[in-house]
């Protein structure tokens, strides 16, 4: 154990279709993703800034990493890109299929190799919007979990980290031991755009490590075949049947929100 | 990790419980779980967590439950992850439920979350549809890919099966003082000490629930950052102000306010979309409106097929003009 106040924040990220370009097969009613180009979630932007604030103020470095096929090193690339140190790829086919619960213990795994003191996630993924990775991270590892942060404040010196958490109604300020889990909200801070000189060197000379599951001890832990949910169908959602009238004038329009309100 | 042949039976509902304020989706479940329950033909059972909580167990059994399973410490308030995650594990572990439903609120997927790991279980997230096929599987449906498609979830092989669900899905159980249940004090396994986190403030009310409101107003980029017209005709209307993820992210709005994917889902009575596009993040935010009107300058937006009245021209001249007449029908009620 390396006597250390410097703070080690691994940021876990995700590779995921361009939103706007994912198409609906008529045919089968499955998605196709493999249209439409890989992008990093935009939420894991926020997760980036949210860790490379934490750096400048606790000191120490920051990790991104990211399970998926070997192309989804170019997500690793955009945070480096972006600041982060280093990062790690976790690639297998043995993660294949794998549902949050795999998933977030390859992750967790991850963290804990890497010695993380904080671990900051996006809220959720823009693909699959489940959320449950950040708290699952924090399940396998036994660690404290802040989930829907707003803003952060280290206290480096006292193994803590503050955050100030969205709740219903209204917000809460927790403090939390190291090591902990962030799920850090939203469009909640300003990320900052790659520098020229980062960007060049994350595409031209950085190379992230790999790991494999067995690397990390959980081979007969992940994939499909160890993921508790199974997709038992995909299909079309029912549109939304609407009167798509036009009307010529506010009068017209003021009368239809009348009948409309007047009901109740 | 793949289960064993124990028998694992009943409905589970999480009551979310903050202060002694029950979270409204919690007896939205309650009536789901009772249905559930009856096709199945097991119980339903409240899992109630949080201090001083006893009464929120006999209104649990009011709105539908056989039983109320009551952890009461201090401990439990305010909510933490870590004690009320201990909790369920070891109540879980002892009473093998089947299924468990939980509020898709902040706490309830921050709660989900923790949990469904140590309970090697089947978690399903944001569910607008639940329903048990022939075997007693629960058969979870989302919405996927900004709602263009729904995915049906199974968790074959491990229980408890979870999912969380999101408020404003269901209609609320009603309460029925005749009915009878048993509210159970069970064992506390969390000692206060064990705690990860503390709670150094927390502050509530300060942040609108536009999910609960009957009319919603909401502005996108079209205001260009004004929202006076919108707030003026919200106001005429007794409606919340709400905003399209443009708005929120340009600053102009609180986040809270959101609607869409990323934001809330609200089911108002009339929802009113002023200089909002109408792209597919946000109409799954606003799809469970009654009625839905749209203002925008562009004859072509996506938000025209997604309404039932639309009016081509710009918000700062159709809103006031809007607020004048409503406001003219209806005035405020005096308030006592």
């Amino acid at each position: 154990m390396t006597v250390d106040a410097d703070w080690t924040i691994v940021v876990p990220v995700k590779q995921v279709p361009d939103a706007d370009d994912v198409t609906i097969d008529p045919e089968t009613g499955t998605l196709n993703r493999s249209d439409a180009p890989a992008v990093l979630n935009a939420p894991d932007y926020n997760a980036v800034e949210a860790a490379l604030s934490l750096r400048e103020r606790a000191g120490g470095e920051v990790v991104a990493v990211t399970m998926g096929p070997p192309f989804a090193r170019a997500v690793l690339e955009t945070a480096v890109a972006l600041g982060a140190d280093d990062a790690v790829l976790l690639t297998d086919r043995a993660f294949g299929g794998s549902d949050t619960w795999p998933t977030s213990l390859a992750l967790a795994r991850a963290a804990d190799e890497l010695d993380a003191d904080v671990v900051v996630c996006g809220e959720e993924s823009t693909d699959s919007s489940t959320g449950q990775v950040p708290p699952g991270i924090a399940a396998h590892n036994g660690w404290a979990q802040l989930t829907y942060a707003e803003e952060l404040e280290p206290r480096p010196d006292d193994d803590e980290l503050v955050a100030v958490r969205d709740v219903e109604g209204g917000h809460e300020r927790v403090a939390a031991e190291t090591p902990v889990v962030v799920a850090f909200e939203y469009g909640e801070n300003e990320p900052r755009a790659a520098g020229l000189h980062r960007k060049i060197y994350a595409e031209t000379e950085f190379e992230p490590e790999e790991w494999s599951a067995e690397d990390l001890g959980i081979s007969e832990q992940v994939g499909l075949v160890n993921s508790p949910t199974k997709v038992g169908g995909m299909d079309t959602a029912d549109p939304v049947e609407r009167e798509q009238a036009v009307v010529d004038d506010v009068d017209a329009l003021s009368d239809r929100i009348t009948e409309v309100t007047a009901d109740d | 990790m793949t289960d064993d042949d124990t028998v694992h039976e009943d409905v589970w509902v999480f009551v979310e419980e903050h202060g002694g304020d029950v979270a409204g989706v919690s007896w939205e479940l309650l009536a789901k779980g009772r249905e559930l329950a009856d096709e199945t033909g097991e119980d339903l059972v409240a899992l109630v967590v949080g201090e001083g909580v006893d009464d929120v167990g006999a209104e649990a059994v009011e709105r539908g439950a056989d039983r109320a399973l009551v952890a009461d410490d201090p401990v439990f308030e305010p909510y933490r992850a870590g004690p009320y995650g201990d909790q369920f594990r070891a109540l879980v572990e002892e009473r093998r439920p089947s299924i468990v439903l939980i509020g898709g609120t902040t706490t309830g997927r921050d709660f989900a979350g923790r949990v469904a790991v140590p309970a090697d279980a089947g978690l399903t997230a944001d569910c607008t549809e639940l329903d048990v096929d022939d075997e007693g599987l629960l058969l979870a449906r989302r919405p996927t890919f900004g709602g263009d498609a729904m995915a049906t979830i199974k968790c074959p092989d491990h229980r408890p099966q979870m999912a969380t669900v999101r408020a404003g899905v269901f209609d609320a159980a009603e309460r029925d003082p005749d009915r009878d249940g048993d509210v159970e004090a069970v064992d506390v396994v969390v000692e206060a000490d064990d705690a990860l986190s503390r709670v150094l403030e927390r502050e509530v009310g300060d942040v609108a629930d536009i999910t609960d409101a009957d009319v919603v107003v909401a502005g996108g980029g079209g205001t260009e950052g004004d929202f006076a017209p919108v707030e003026a005709l919200a106001d005429a209307l007794d409606g919340e102000v709400a905003a399209s993820r443009k708005a929120v992210d340009e600053g102009w709005v609180e986040p809270a306010r959101q609607v869409g994917q990323t934001g809330k889902t609200v089911r108002p009575d009339l929802y009113v979309a002023a200089g909002i596009s109408g792209a597919v993040q946000h109409v799954e935010g606003m799809n469970d409106a009654e009625t839905v009107v749209a203002v925008n300058t562009d004859p072509n937006a996506p938000i025209f097929e997604h309404a039932d009245y639309g009016i081509v021209g710009d918000l700062h001249e159709v809103l006031p003009e809007l607020t004048d007449r409503l406001g003219g029908r209806s005035p405020p009620e005096p308030t006592a």
